[in-house]
């Protein structure tokens, strides 16, 4: 095997299972990790993912399959014996132990000189930015130094694979972003294979080089985050990066048209979809256009009246939420950009011309 | 297939995994031991309840013939009164007192909060000896302070003075049970039954009581237990009042009867084993209703209850307090009524039936050894059972096996250790073959008084180290594991450290009460090793009750002492590791 960046496989799940009795956690989880990639675990909390990984981890044993770590095969090795460190929600930071102790709890078990130890625990101090809170206690510090103290404690003995398990969750949100971007920087500064479990989007999204996301215990789609975004291939993965409209309705196949109630849309031809006519129209909010004030309305495609409902300011953009005269209850979310909203002088109540970018419009399988 | 190949290589690893080798062989060991300890030691005592004393097998003879005894079968009945009334009262008292610390804004809080567990050092044999002198037929009480006011006789030999002895003995253990149930408690849910404008008893009913259920449970459990099967108040102030721990006394000791011991011991031990039963089946249901973002309740001010509370707490503490100082006059005055003048005579323990301060000294050695060893073995015990995964059903049956001992009576563990580990070897069932019983060895010595006292107190130790581990956090062990640290590391170096406070207090626990205990070495106690406790019975069985107040006496004072040491080495303690619990306080 050639080590070439991005291609080398380093780590292989191969149809891993686990179940409590008749209860599946995970089924049949297929998963390559390749040398030196950011992999994010994502998925609603009980979709399997922490048990994912504390199986990779061998604190919790798969009921079947095998994992390949760096070409050794590992799914019966204890945990002692694989190669990786963790740092876990919690941090679970010796609380007698200042940070420099935690750093070095690792290394001072192996048979390495006093002076080794010292010298490598400070770089790991540096590393994380935490030199001068070298003989504080976790109490003392705060919660995103507690969090860097676990992350070089997890990198002491220079492990191959670094294991994160909803490692922010517990900051707020300012200090989040800032560890979000640190962890990213050493992790590419070191090309240590990573796997994060969690179940913020947002975190995943701009930390991961390869997003899997996860829902009941299997994989519902693995890709670059950008890819997940551009081409959900179901509703769940759709709704869950990002945000995505759905209307329940009939896919005439022959035309490429679907219906919606009365409303008909024309549906690009470049996919060819095989499913039944049943199904579902997906739609991101950014991708539907309001044209209340274009005039010759009837020439255009892929039209809606709505009737303004909500209007939520979300910063550089409004999100509307709209409904149709003849279907009050299904909400459909627009956005819109500040400006527009304002210069419009759009207000609850309102009644409004939508269009749905044809080119934009994703048609799902419905499970309903 | 070069993975193929690797694969059948780690295989073989995982399973040499020294670690969880070493792991599996300490839970096992542990295992045997308190096999060994605690349940074994109970067959011979069965079989000998169906035997006579000459070991031949004789079904349910012994047990018709106490039935059909009625003086045997009063002791029963007497004893099962003297267990309901003590635990009413006792659970009532210790409610009050502790809903009077937790809830109210009682006046000198920390002086009663202090002093509430002050009877916990004072023998029970003590206070029943301290009762004679208040009330006794000379008591300061029934003479009216030496004929200066009328006096008041309570009639305490019998029921009565077995009531009074016992409720000191239990409600303090009571208390203990409630004063922490009753801390967890949140104040938002009493605001919430306000703004619904729910009336105070309404508040009681519905959220302090079904709050503490399942504390009161235990402390019921807990109260009847321990005077269901008290010897030494029954001892001293029992008088022609029988009870089932009196009988096996003199069963054994006055009529060398063990078969009958046995028997009553059985007689003893169901009906705790019930009770055991009944709460540990209650308990299974616990689920915490205080979650961790509880905010603590904060009693208002409220003169009415408040004073109220004062009187009672101060009423408590007065009997208590009265009790000990007269364990303290009776033992310097030089005889009580007729001379009254103070003295150290009654220090000497010359004259008497002990042996001057060999008992004393034997008990110290005594709790000592106790202390250490048992706070070891109980901590460890709880550590493997608490902490690790491997071999599920062994820790489970551990687990158990260690909550059992509290629901055996001191004087059946006696007994069943007699019984027990004076027998130079087993007999197999059914072959004509002897195996050599290593713990004989342990017959007739220092040793097996030590082991009886780590038993006897073990549940009670087992539980608060168990609460302590579960409280660390369990990724320390995941971490270490990740960091390819074997688990006796971490254990020595994190887990110890965090769980010091308890540590101490677990010693300082088996310390005080290997120093009052009697009931289980009385049967154990070799010749050659008399104990104080002990020796505190034949005093006061020789109508010496002078000696026996004195070395009552000196047994309070050591064992406060002992505590004394406790509080300044755990308040240090907590001043080293308050930087890593409490950085706002440094």
């Amino acid at each position: 095997m050639i080590k070439k960046e991005g291609s080398f496989k380093y780590l292989e799940i191969k149809n891993i299972s686990k179940n409590f009795g008749e209860t599946f956690v995970l089924k049949n989880i297929h998963l390559d990790v390749f040398k030196g990639e950011f992999l994010c675990l994502l998925g609603p909390s009980g979709c399997g993912k922490t048990t994912l990984l504390r199986i990779i981890s061998g604190l919790e044993r798969q009921t079947n399959g095998d994992i390949v770590q760096d070409g050794l095969l590992i799914s019966n090795s204890p945990t002692e014996k694989r190669d990786f460190g963790i740092v876990f929600q919690s941090y679970a930071l010796f609380p007698n132990l200042n940070a420099k102790q935690n750093i070095a709890y690792g290394l001072e078990n192996k048979k390495i000189n006093k002076k080794e130890i010292e010298k490598r625990t400070n770089n790991l101090l540096r590393l994380v930015g935490l030199e001068k809170y070298s003989d504080q206690f976790p109490s003392q510090l705060s919660g995103g130094q507690q969090q860097r103290v676990a992350l070089a404690r997890a990198m002491a003995l220079s492990p191959g694979l670094l294991l994160l398990d909803e490692p922010l969750s517990a900051l707020d949100a300012q200090v989040r972003s800032k560890l979000r971007n640190e962890i990213k920087l050493i992790q590419k500064k070191l090309n240590l294979t990573t796997i994060m479990v969690t179940h913020d989007q947002t975190e995943a999204l701009s930390m991961a080089d390869r997003v899997v996301v996860m829902e009941r215990g299997h994989i519902a789609q693995i890709g670059t985050p950008f890819e997940l975004y551009k081409n959900p291939i179901t509703p769940f993965v759709a709704d869950f990066i990002g945000k995505m409209n759905l209307l329940k309705g009939k896919y005439d196949k022959k035309n490429c048209v679907f219906y919606y109630l009365n409303n008909r849309f024309l549906i690009s031809q470049n996919t060819e979809y095989s499913f039944l006519e049943n199904c579902l129209l997906g739609i991101r909010p950014e991708d539907i256009e309001i044209i209340k004030f274009r005039k010759n309305i009837e020439k255009e495609e892929n039209i809606l009246r709505v009737k303004i409902k909500e209007i939520t300011y979300l910063g550089t953009i409004f999100r509307l939420t709209v409904v149709l005269e003849s279907k009050l209850e299904e909400n459909i979310f627009v956005d819109v950009i500040s400006n527009q909203v304002i210069s419009n002088n759009l207000k609850i109540g309102d009644f409004i011309d939508i269009k749905l970018k044809k080119e934009k419009i994703k048609l799902f399988e419905s499970n309903l | 297939m070069k993975v193929i190949y690797k694969s059948m290589y780690f295989k073989k690893n995982f399973n040499k995994s020294f670690n969880i080798l070493l792991l599996r062989i300490l839970i096992i060991f542990v295992f045997i031991l308190v096999s060994f300890f605690i349940i074994i030691p109970l067959l011979p005592l069965f079989l000998k309840s169906f035997s006579d004393n000459k070991n031949n097998f004789i079904g349910f003879e012994n047990f018709i013939n106490y039935i059909q005894n009625p003086s045997l079968t009063q002791s029963f009945i007497n004893s099962l009164k003297v267990a309901i009334t003590t635990t009413f009262f006792s659970v009532l008292i210790g409610f009050i007192y502790a809903y009077a610390l937790t809830r109210t804004r009682l006046p000198l809080k920390k002086f009663f909060n202090t002093f509430s567990l002050f009877s916990l050092y004072i023998p029970p044999l003590a206070v029943a000896i301290g009762l004679i002198y208040i009330f006794g037929k000379q008591g300061l009480i029934t003479q009216g302070f030496f004929g200066t006011i009328p006096g008041f006789d309570i009639n305490l030999y019998g029921f009565n003075g077995i009531i009074i002895g016992e409720i000191f003995y239990c409600f303090p253990q009571a208390l203990i049970i409630l004063v922490s149930a009753l801390n967890l408690s949140d104040q938002r849910l009493y605001e919430a039954a306000e703004s619904l404008k729910a009336s105070p008893l309404r508040k009681f009913l519905t959220i302090t009581l079904p709050n503490i259920k399942y504390g009161l449970m235990n402390s019921f459990f807990i109260c009847f237990i321990l005077s269901f099967t008290d010897f030494g108040v029954p001892k001293v102030v029992g008088g022609n009042f029988n009870v089932l721990a009196t009988d096996i006394y003199k069963q054994v000791v006055g009529q060398q009867n063990f078969a009958m011991g046995a028997t009553i011991s059985i007689y003893l031990l169901v009906p705790s084993i019930l009770a055991f039963l009944i709460d540990k089946n209650f308990q299974k249901n616990e689920a915490s209703l205080i979650s961790g973002k509880s905010i603590p309740f904060k009693p208002r001010k409220n003169l009415i209850v408040d004073s109220i509370m004062f009187i009672f707490c101060s009423l408590i503490l007065i009997l208590v307090f009265g009790v000990f100082s007269s364990i303290v006059l009776a033992s310097l005055i030089k005889i009580w009524p007729y001379d009254i003048s103070l003295s150290l005579q009654n220090f000497r323990f010359s004259n008497v039936a002990g042996n001057g301060y060999e008992p004393y000294f034997n008990t110290v050695f005594m709790s000592i050894y106790t202390a250490i060893f048992g706070t070891i073995f109980v901590f460890f015990t709880a550590y493997l059972v608490e902490k690790f995964k491997p071999l599920k059903k062994i820790r489970m049956l551990i687990y158990f096996f260690s909550t059992l001992p509290i629901a055996i009576p001191g004087l059946v563990l006696g007994l069943s250790y007699i019984l027990f580990f004076n027998k130079p070897s087993f007999s197999v069932p059914f072959l004509d073959f002897q195996i050599f019983n290593p713990f004989s060895l342990l017959y007739g010595t220092m040793g097996i008084l030590v082991l009886a006292n780590i038993i006897h107190f073990f549940t009670v130790c087992f539980i608060s180290a168990t609460t302590t581990l579960k409280q660390i956090d369990k990724e320390f062990e995941e971490v270490s594991e990740s960091l390819k640290v074997p688990f006796y590391k971490t254990f020595l170096r994190i887990t110890i450290p965090l769980s010091l406070p308890t540590i101490l207090e677990i010693g300082s626990y088996y310390f005080v009460n290997s120093m009052i205990t009697v009931s289980a070495i009385i049967f154990l106690y070799p010749a050659k090793i008399p104990v104080s406790s002990v020796s505190i019975v034949n005093m006061d069985d020789a109508g010496d009750t002078a000696s026996a107040a004195a070395m009552s006496t000196l047994i309070v004072l050591t064992s406060l002492f002992v505590r004394l040491i406790y509080e300044f080495t755990s308040r240090n303690v907590s001043k080293k590791s308050s930087v890593w619990i409490n950085p706002l306080e440094t």
